[in-house]
């Protein structure tokens, strides 16, 4: 059981024949007859309400058979209807045709004004086209369609983003459309090198996702990897990033995120300039940036506007709240329960007073209130937001006033897991990894102390160190210390001395194992 | 990627869990609750008349403690006492500690004792082998205070119910810490008792506890020990003296009279240090050598202390009258106990080990001919904010 969990979590590839196979299948030629493209298409389509399919005659003796097809809603009628069959109409009803096989160049040139055209070769094409919102053009007696990219902007507002809020800073977050987003970025980086290269992911979705990265700061070895890892995803969904970003990862059991993930587009261009790749995905305002290492779960925007003593605090801060929501119900129990020797003696009364009457060892007792403010959380995030007044009350009421009156838990008990849930909240992209941590330190503090607190903490530490995001050392700037780029780590330095970009990101050889072996495999050719 | 050897694998696994699955059923050695323990504050030991040890423990009631710091009495008329104490007889400390299990309901923690109190009694008997159970127990906490209990027995002050804090022992505790800035009693740690005790040059000393009245004791002198036997007492001029020979006095009030004036002056710093003089092998004279800063406190005096002279001659004043100090303090020591609290033997066995060597049994006596030396530097630093007392006079 265990070695097929651990096959399947590696980032191994053992098949990638399956989407080749699909490309050769189904190479059709467009038949020539408008007719048969039509019969064709609704048998494609068939089942499919929304599908138009509308025959255009046109032309001296209504000669010329045109095919237009599109999905309803999907593609602008109004500019449809403007640019590209108000010209066809036009054009024909007043052009002398002298030779009949230059009409689909006529039509693609000088006929119908939308920029954005396209050649389909095959049926193949020609049926992306439709199902991404494209309106074909069918010309009779033609083995090729014009796509013309008339689609119909569906998206909402730019919005301030939900998940990630900042003092200072752009509030622009991204939205669920993918050009959309991509502007949002160009508008950022005025410069041709921001390459955004577009690929389509899930067998069904055929989702459009686009790699985005800075060619001449982004480490080519790191494009490359991102390329290889997004072409061996075989998935018949691609929903969000978070499906990518599962994928994706160097170690797919781990619990520390070694993806980045975020909606807010500063912050992204920040890190498109440090040398990372996005990886961006339509249908989704979260957008994945690689390598991510733990060091950005301290990170804010907020810490570059700033002066940079009060970042740098901030740092330490942040350090400091992720340290004590991991370990502070440990230390507590193994306090407690243990080393009653090392409590002060004033400390120690007022911790007897609080503990007496409770009927459960602090183990359990911590456990209780732990999940007891994590099902809190969790509801608060499920629940319709009508609802959140009545539970923040009940939560208060239960979680602080009652459990103590009631003598279930203790005074102090409460303090902590008020303290324990506040600190989780400061670094949010470790917070599922805290929470579980917590358990596992509460745990190792019940059976032996300190001493199991200390050699669960040695056992993530060598977890940490060990983890690679794509080939990159998850620890560094601090394993393997990187001097240079400890000057963005828990401290940050004054913007105008940040003067040269993350060297750990530009190394050429990572050394280590797992994603970089393969860097290194991968440049033969 | 294939794992031909899947079996090995699995039993890898297996090991694995069978290796986790101990650490859960485990007894979780020492591991206790903080609710399951009785939190001693105060201990006491006094002899009996046949022979036996009569241990007293005083055991803090948190809860108790709480309402009464908080002042919301919950309880309203019912006050709950913010201790118990109680007592066992027997014939070893461990199994008085043990026995006392026999009366109260919960274990015993004794590393928050505050003040561990000796009988006059027992200490009179010797305390060397009493001591023994409390080096090697773990959860001894070496730095307790030990003091000797004059006039009074340790039961008698861990029972008292007094009103400046809840918790008898951290008061008698306190009190100590107060004195300790006037320089009339001293302080002693477990630890540092411990190590007077196990250096034949410096017979040990304890501060003492006396009790006042029905609520309140009194920490002023000194416990004189010989051979880990208690000998006599110091009072709390002679204390001073002794502890500003040994250099710890943190800080005290010295009264002088000079042309009926009264003056009072706080030393603020002093630094002492004792040494044995030897001629020909032999010790000749003992030297107590002390540097003093002070502060002239109080005044009350006709004129100003303005000149350098005035100050000179209060300085000559206090270096007579730190002199008399040592020197009473020294001479109870010689004549009377015959005991070297100063030391001196320390500094023959580090500075003439040969002689030590031979004369390490008799030190005691040999301490107790030797003429003194006393040399005294004290100097006035400040003598306050104002320059002329109300009344100036001429």
């Amino acid at each position: 059981m265990f070695g097929r969990i651990k096959k399947r979590s590696k980032t191994e590839n053992t098949n990638n024949d399956d989407n080749n196979a699909q490309v050769d299948s189904s190479i059709e030629q467009i038949p020539k007859k408008v007719e048969d493209v039509k019969e064709r298409l609704g048998e494609i389509f068939s089942g499919c309400s929304d599908i138009v399919l509308r025959e255009i005659s046109c032309g001296k003796e209504e000669r010329i058979g045109i095919l237009v097809a599109y999905i309803n809603g999907f593609v602008d009628k109004k500019i449809l209807n403007q640019d590209v069959i108000r010209p066809i109409l036009d054009y024909f009803s007043n052009t002398e045709l002298q030779e009949e096989r230059c009409i689909f160049e006529r039509l693609k040139e000088c006929v119908v004004i939308n920029n954005d055209m396209k050649e389909a070769n095959d049926m193949r094409q020609a049926v992306d086209g439709i199902v991404s919102g494209e309106a074909l053009l069918f010309i009779d007696g033609e083995d090729k369609a014009l796509v013309v990219g008339v689609k119909a902007p569906q998206t909402r507002q730019v919005e301030e983003p939900y998940t990630e809020t900042s003092a200072k800073g752009a509030r622009e977050g991204f939205v669920e459309n993918l050009i959309t987003n991509t502007v949002l970025i160009r508008k950022r980086i005025k410069n041709p090198n921001l390459k955004m290269e577009m690929i389509r992911l899930g067998k069904q979705t055929r989702t459009d996702i686009c790699i985005c990265y800075i060619k001449g700061i982004a480490n080519e070895q790191i494009v490359e990897e991102v390329r290889e890892r997004l072409r061996k995803i075989k998935n018949d969904a691609i929903l969000d990033t978070g499906i990518i970003e599962q994928f994706i990862s160097d170690n797919r059991l781990s619990l520390f995120p070694t993806v980045g993930s975020g909606e807010k587009c500063d912050k992204l261009v920040g890190k498109l300039l440090e040398g990372r790749v996005a990886i961006l995905c339509d249908g989704t305002p979260y957008v994945l940036t690689v390598p991510y290492l733990f060091i950005e779960s301290i990170q804010t925007t907020d810490d570059y506007f700033e002066h940079a003593f009060f970042a740098s605090l901030m740092r330490l801060l942040r350090l400091l709240a992720m340290m004590v929501s991991s370990l502070l119900p440990g230390i507590y129990v193994a306090l407690v329960s243990f080393h009653h020797t090392i409590i002060p003696y004033k400390l120690m009364i007022s911790l007897a007073a609080s503990r007496e009457g409770v009927p459960f060892s602090p183990f359990i007792e911590a456990f209780l209130m732990i999940v007891a403010f994590e099902m809190l959380r969790e509801a608060g995030v499920r629940m319709p937001r009508q609802i959140g007044q009545a539970l923040s009350i009940v939560g208060a009421i239960v979680l602080g006033e009652a459990s103590v009156a009631a003598g279930i838990a203790s005074n102090l008990m409460v303090i902590i897991v008020a303290i324990t849930a506040i600190c989780s909240f400061v670094t949010p992209p470790l917070i599922r990894a805290i929470m579980l941590l917590r358990f596992v330190f509460l745990a190792a503090a019940n059976f032996l102390g300190f001493l199991g607190i200390s050699l669960t903490a040695v056992a993530v530490l060598i977890h940490l160190c060990s983890l690679r995001s794509f080939g990159i050392p998850y620890m560094a700037p601090f394993s393997p210390l990187t001097s240079a780029d400890l000057k963005d780590s828990i401290i940050v330095v004054p913007i105008w001395a940040m003067v040269t970009r993350p060297k750990i990101l530009r190394q050429e050889k990572a050394s280590g194992k797992k994603g970089t072996k393969r860097l290194e495999v991968e440049e033969k050719p | 990627m294939i794992y031909k050897d899947g079996k090995k694998r699995n039993i890898m696994a297996i090991i694995i869990l069978l290796l986790i699955f101990p650490l859960l059923l485990t007894g979780c050695w020492s591991h206790r609750d903080l609710a399951e323990i009785n939190i001693v504050a105060g201990m006491g030991l006094d002899g009996t008349d046949d022979g036996k040890i009569l241990l007293t423990v005083q055991v803090v009631e948190p809860t108790a403690i709480q309402t009464t710091s908080s002042g919301s009495g919950k309880g309203g008329g019912s006050q709950q006492k913010s201790v118990f104490v109680v007592s066992y007889e027997g014939e070893t400390v461990f199994e008085a500690i043990r026995g006392i299990l026999s009366i109260v309901d919960k274990k015993l923690f004794l590393s928050t004792i505050q003040v561990l109190i000796l009988g006059e009694r027992l200490s009179q008997e010797g305390i060397e082998e009493i001591l023994d159970f409390f080096q090697r127990d773990n959860e001894i906490d070496y730095s307790m205070d030990v003091i000797v209990a004059k006039g009074v027995s340790p039961k008698e002050i861990l029972e008292m119910e007094c009103d400046l804090n809840p918790i008898p022992a951290v008061y008698v505790r306190e009190t100590v810490a107060n004195t300790v800035s006037r320089g009339t009693v001293k302080r002693t740690m477990f630890i540092d008792l411990i190590k007077d005790l196990g250096n034949k040059g410096k017979q040990p000393t304890l501060g003492l506890v006396s009790k006042i009245g029905e609520k309140e004791v009194k920490t002023e002198g000194t416990a004189v020990f010989k051979d880990g036997k208690l000998v006599g007492w110091l009072d709390r001029y002679e204390t001073r003296g002794y502890l500003l020979a040994v250099s710890k006095v943190e800080s005290a009030i010295v009264n002088v009279t000079k042309d009926e004036a009264k003056i009072a002056m706080e030393i603020i710093r002093s630094r002492g240090g004792v040494k044995v003089k030897f001629e020909n092998g032999e010790p000749t004279l003992l030297s107590v050598k002390v540097d003093a800063e002070a502060n002239v406190g109080e005044y009350e005096g006709k004129g100003r202390l303005d000149s350098a002279e005035k100050v000179n001659t209060l300085e000559e004043i206090l270096e007579k009258e730190i002199e008399r100090e040592i020197m009473i303090a020294l001479e109870k020591a010689q004549k009377e106990y015959s005991s070297d609290i100063f030391g001196f033997g320390t500094y023959v066995r580090k500075y003439h080990p040969q002689y030590w060597k031979n004369a390490e049994k008799d030190w005691n006596d040999i301490f107790s001919y030797l003429p003194v030396d006393i040399q005294v530097d004290a100097k006035i630093m400040r003598t306050g904010i104002i320059k002329s007392p109300l009344n100036m006079g001429e």
